[in-house]
């Protein structure tokens, strides 16, 4: 403890003696974060679009005109306990006529002359979230198509498919990018400590020859690393707290259209950027110490 | 206390140190000499593991220096206090701080560390200059810190490398009388100098060290 708070006091001394290289550091550091953070903020909305999208996605089963009551019945059982398929709706060639009717309206009246109900009997389904890739309805499909009574299926095949491939870039995206700056912010930290380390390398090596263990050199630069990621981490989070707070209340006053956004940004964010900055500080001032040779 | 067994050290292809033996018992003080180049500085270094020997055995204080572990040399250095020729004070800390280090490093508490500290600048007679930083101290009162900071964690072993060196004759017999009054208490010193006055007439063992090995042993 005795030791801790000696290196406290040293990394505190430290960090206001190297006050404006430290601030540059805090200052890049923050800005990979906050774009970073601004990325992942991103990603996440455009997921909960896809999937707020996709939860009303919907596929449409006709049946065969020869599909008798026990058939619909049987279609009905398979598909409610099917544990991919979250709704089941059945539309029978009556509702189906009247809901033609409804849709046309005044117009209605030209079907007056159709003697027969073309229209065929209907399931509609939609699918858990959790199943909502292309190649899994694709394999659906062609599941549901064999089945007995089943004469053709209708699904946004397409538009699936490109929810799924846009969702999968974001976070793609995200990924490289992410990886990118935590490289960054690593190499920023772990220069800004290695020239603290070069500048006290005279104090280190009496140090060394006083009987100093390892933990007691290194403490002080770690703890001097930390402090400037969980800066930076602040830094950030204020930056992200200030943009979300204009484009969510001062943003519509000039576009109306960004207030149907709804963005989600979890609090949680501002308790994770301060602890990402300090743990990714940490492990550029790690290599920067590197291994002490006495 | 200090047991060197047909040492060799040698840096790339030039022998240092060549078969090299000697003791040196408990509480005893011994001078190293020689000429410039000799290996006297080689020879300090091989005790407090700064250099590890490449043939032989190297023991000081029940540590066998071929074989200590990284991990472990910093508790042999607590025993061995170190003064060198150019003090190695840290220029931005009081004297004070410069002397409280060598116990922090032994995670001492700070009333601890100011009683032991204020106690071994009473002794070095620079209670007047415990605020002061080292850039404003002459040399030998540099050097006073230096031996102050080396003895304060009691060390077993102390080890000066030229301590008086850089300093005039009234100072470095001055000097010479602190290790004496250090070595009175049991604490066995080991001092390397090429200036015979040091010596001369101390009645203490003077180890000349010249062609790898040391050449001659007397009574200074």
């Amino acid at each position: 403890m005795k030791t801790f708070m000696f290196s406290l006091d040293t990394a505190l001394k430290s960090l206001w003696q190297e006050k404006w290289i430290n601030f540059l550091t805090i200052l890049s550091v923050a800005t990979g974060l906050l774009i970073l953070s601004i990325f992942s903020v991103i990603s996440l909305n455009a997921d909960a679009v896809v999937k707020r999208w996709a939860s009303e996605f919907g596929m449409i089963i006709y049946l065969d005109d020869s599909a008798d009551r026990t058939t619909e019945e049987r279609l009905q059982r398979e598909f409610t306990n099917d544990p991919d398929i979250a709704q089941v709706k059945f539309i029978s060639k009556n509702e189906a006529m009247k809901d033609l009717q409804n849709t046309l309206g005044e117009n209605s009246s030209i079907l007056e002359h159709v003697d027969e109900n073309p229209l065929p009997a209907s399931f509609e389904i939609s699918f858990k979230n959790k199943n909502l890739d292309s190649l899994y309805v694709k394999k659906k499909t062609a599941l549901i198509e064999k089945m007995s009574g089943v004469t053709d299926i209708q699904y946004a095949e397409k538009w699936l498919s490109s929810l799924s491939i846009v969702s999968a870039l974001l976070k793609a995206g995200v990924i490289i990018l992410g990886s990118a700056i935590v490289i960054a912010i690593v190499f920023i930290t772990y220069n800004t400590i290695k020239i603290f380390f070069y500048r006290r390398r005279s104090e280190i090596e009496t140090l060394k020859l006083l009987g100093a263990t390892r933990t007691f050199i290194r403490l002080p630069f770690l703890l001097e690393a930390i402090f400037i990621g969980m800066a930076a981490g602040l830094l950030s989070a204020a930056a992200l707290f200030g943009i979300h707070f204009f484009v969510t209340n001062k943003l519509p006053n000039f576009l109306p259209a960004v207030s149907m956004l709804k963005i989600i940004l979890p609090a949680v964010v501002y308790l994770i950027l301060p602890l990402a900055g300090a743990a990714v500080s940490f492990t550029g001032s790690f290599i920067a110490v590197g291994k002490i040779r006495y | 206390m200090i047991r060197f067994s047909n040492v060799t050290k040698q840096y790339d292809n030039d022998v240092v140190l060549k078969n090299l033996s000697l003791n040196v018992d408990k509480g005893e003080m011994v001078y190293l000499t020689g000429p410039s180049g000799a290996g006297k500085s080689t020879l300090l270094k091989l005790i407090y593991c700064a250099e590890r020997p490449d043939i032989g055995q190297i023991t000081v204080a029940n540590w066998d220096i071929g074989k200590i572990k990284q991990s472990t040399i910093p508790f042999l250095r607590r025993n061995v206090g170190i003064v060198f020729q150019d003090f190695r004070l840290l220029e931005n800390k009081t004297v004070f701080e410069n002397i409280a280090l060598a116990l922090r490093i032994h995670n001492l508490n700070t009333q601890t560390i100011r009683e032991q500290v204020n106690a071994v600048l009473r002794e070095v007679k620079l209670s007047q200059k415990a605020k002061t930083y080292p850039p404003h101290l002459s040399g030998g009162e540099q050097q006073r810190v230096v031996i102050a900071r080396a003895m304060v964690s009691k060390p077993t072993v102390l080890l000066a490398d030229e301590p008086t060196g850089n300093l005039d004759d009234d100072t470095s017999n001055s000097i010479i009388a602190l290790f004496r009054e250090i070595n009175a208490r049991g604490t066995t010193v080991v001092i390397a100098t090429h200036n015979h006055e040091l010596y001369h007439g101390t009645g203490r063992r003077v180890l000349h060290l010249n062609n790898k090995n040391i050449e001659q042993e007397s009574i200074g």
